[in-house]
């Protein structure tokens, strides 16, 4: 195997791993925090990408459509989570369901809204050699993203004051709301903040992944495996999750076939269920 | 109000019933308006409304105004086979237009076999659909890939790397492709058959590049292999490795690729909307008076107005909606001249005599027409489907039954 050919294999999984995990923070921190299982998350990073996109159409340039996909999505994820998720808390099953039909009339209404092809807004078209192969450089870009969408979201839970609230909110309620905190209004911002990390995904993955009603469906089912194999310690859980099963599934694609790739995917997610029933990070001693 | 309540749902029932004994022509349609498909179904669906408007218009089938029965699928196999059935059942439809993918088509065919009705089925597909109630106006994998892989050779050289969807219209292009490689003294370099799933092309872009192909023969079907083109240019590779497609613009993905990825893609397909000819000019100023002029429209759809007209000229040339002398009309060599060129229905095949374009991309979402095959006959249906000798022959031929 030449040098070159296992460098863009290794660097191309990379970006693989970083993309998934960027589709995927937004569902762990909701899960994470909230305990609620959110599936109408890839609808939301939808939304977020046609934000972004009818952004570019009104003439907004790119790096400035993406703060706003994030505001609007996070908006209605404000809006939602007043209107649905609040008064489903700790009926997990029953949130999903909400979640799901949730997902269903927004890809619908965004086929009402934008028609179903919408058009792309390119990559930009750098690339990168490395001895007899090229890459595109965007996706090499996610890699850096990933880490600083980690990164981000790490500090903003563990050492702010919301962050403090939001955990303490979750977990005793109650007591949170005895010392004054408004545990209703900080779950409402930490649903918001996981709808605007799937708009920020949408939007800074358009490039690569165009705008369509149903972009979001595929996004759920492996952002989805990754949140639940993770388990309890939902950031870095997913994080190790997505390089693992990303990266592995981008691994076995590339030296043998897409489809072998996939069944890599499902294949591993369902024996790490079978081996750590509670999520890989059930055992670790980490907060976030 | 009670009253008028009641006499409001009895004038409604009356109504209802009284339609259905009344003796008007209904065709029925199927079509996925909703779900993943619809890129296809709403404009296939259009086309239909709009060739009923204008056959309705110049006096419709046999004098009487024709009536469809519309049905949405939501792009799910099992409610294909629903609707198929209540259209039989209840509807007592004349003829039945639906279908877009190849499994949808073979979910729904025993219904209208059994039934006797004729079935339309108007899209671009692997071919090799055949018994006496089913005609098919899209066009082949073989008649479009025939002339476009020949086309390729001589352009860009001997080298083909396949890249296309993991399902039988995927697997049986790739075969063909196969064959009409060796045709042309071209070889297959390495192939790659997709999930229609996957998002993530950095591994085919590396195996592509890894193989040193001269062109790419990829069939993106659906909005995520969409993103293969967008990588495939992002990543250098169209400086200097041709792609050419049997399916790309067949659901407006020109449209969602960025003009810099589209500009120099080639597309060889039954219908382009830059197609030059009267029946064109006069179709597409139809379409954009009642449809607008946003999205350019699919040779999915104009395979439904053909199949619409086809049936409606039989049924006026028969005398009758009857099943048997419909199908027996339809066998008589029925042409039509159609916004793609003139199409002609083959008798033993039931297939389409068409033109066959081969397109190039440009920077405005849209094509150029390069080369046009006239009058492309489905020359492997004709070989293996003829239902006029064998008029009870039930079968889907793929290349490898041989």
């Amino acid at each position: 195997m030449e040098l070159d050919y296992l460098m863009t294999v290794i660097l191309s999984s990379l970006s693989s791993a970083s993309i998934l995990l960027i589709a995927t923070i937004g569902l762990a921190v909701v899960y994470g925090l909230m305990g609620v299982i959110n599936l109408a998350h890839g609808e939301f990073l939808m939304v977020g990408a046609y934000s972004a996109l009818t952004a570019t159409q009104i003439g907004i340039p790119y790096p400035l459509a993406i703060p706003f996909a994030i505001m609007v999505t996070m908006l209605i994820g404000a809006i939602v989570e007043c209107l649905i998720i609040r008064k489903l808390y700790g009926r997990i099953f029953d949130t999903m369901l909400a979640t799901w039909g949730l997902g269903m009339v927004f890809n619908q209404g965004a086929v009402l809204l934008f028609g179903t092809v919408s058009p792309g807004i390119g990559m930009p078209q750098y690339s990168l050699t490395i001895g007899q192969y090229s890459l595109a450089i965007y996706p090499l870009i996610m890699i850096a993203v990933a880490i600083l969408m980690l990164a981000f979201v790490y500090f903003l839970m563990t050492k702010t004051v919301y962050g403090m609230k939001a955990r303490a909110s979750i977990q005793a309620p109650q007591m949170a709301q005895a010392i004054g905190i408004e545990s209703s209004n900080v779950n409402t911002l930490t649903f918001a903040i996981g709808c605007g990390l799937a708009g920020f995904a949408g939007a800074i993955l358009l490039p690569i992944i165009p705008a369509t009603p149903s972009m979001g469906l595929f996004f759920a089912v492996k952002g989805f495996l990754t949140v639940v194999v993770a388990g309890p310690v939902a950031l870095t859980g997913s994080a190790v999750t997505a390089l693992g099963l990303g990266g592995g599934s981008s691994i076995t694609a590339s030296f043998l076939t897409s489809v072998v790739g996939d069944v890599f995917f499902f294949l591993m997610t369902a024996l790490l269920l079978w081996l750590y029933p509670l999520g890989i990070s059930s055992k670790w001693r980490r907060k976030l | 109000m009670k009253n008028y309540l009641m006499t409001g749902v009895m004038t409604l029932t009356m109504t209802l019933f009284t339609n259905s004994t009344l003796a008007e022509t209904k065709i029925g349609a199927i079509f996925d308006l909703t779900g993943g498909l619809n890129i296809y179904g709403i404009q296939q669906n259009n086309a239909l409304n709009l060739a009923v408007e204008s056959i309705n218009a110049n006096g419709g089938v046999l004098g009487e105004p024709v009536k469809v029965v519309s049905y949405d699928a939501q792009s799910e196999l099992s409610k294909y086979t629903q609707y198929a059935n209540t259209s039989v059942l209840r509807d007592r439809i004349s003829a039945m237009f639906a279908g877009l993918t190849s499994s949808s088509r073979e979910a729904i065919r025993p219904i209208f076999r059994k039934a006797n009705i004729p079935y339309f089925y108007s899209s671009l597909y692997e071919g090799g659909a055949c018994d006496k109630q089913t005609f098919v106006t899209g066009s082949s994998a073989s008649q479009q890939l025939s002339v476009l892989i020949k086309w390729a050779v001589e352009k860009y050289g001997k080298r083909i790397y396949i890249m296309a969807p993991d399902y039988n219209f995927g697997t049986i292009s790739g075969h063909w492709i196969h064959e009409y490689a060796k045709e042309n003294g071209a070889t297959v370099v390495g192939e790659d058959y997709l999930a229609l799933s996957v998002t993530d092309y950095a591994p085919t872009i590396q195996k592509i590049q890894a193989a040193k192909p001269d062109v790419v023969v990829a069939l993106p079907v659906g909005a995520n292999q969409t993103g293969f083109l967008e990588q495939f240019a992002a990543a250098g590779l169209k400086k200097s490795i041709g792609l050419v497609s049997t399916n790309y613009g067949s659901g407006n993905q020109q449209v969602v690729v960025s003009p810099e990825a589209g500009e120099g893609l080639i597309s060889s397909m039954g219908y382009f909307p830059s197609v030059d000819n009267p029946a064109n000019v006069q179709f597409k100023k139809l379409w954009e008076a009642k449809y607008g002029d946003e999205t350019p429209i699919v040779a999915g759809a104009v395979d439904t107005w053909n199949a619409v007209h086809l049936w409606a000229a039989a049924a006026n040339k028969a005398g009758s909606t009857d099943s048997n002398a419909v199908i027996a009309a339809l066998e008589s060599g029925i042409s039509f001249d159609a916004p793609n060129g003139k199409v002609t229905l083959e008798a033993g095949s039931h297939h389409l005599r068409q033109d066959i374009y081969i397109a190039e991309g440009n920077d405005k979402h849209s094509f150029n027409i390069l080369s046009t095959f006239a009058d492309s006959a489905p020359a492997y249906e004709n070989a293996k489907c003829d239902l006029i000798t064998n008029p009870k022959t039930v079968a889907h031929f793929t290349p490898e039954d041989k």
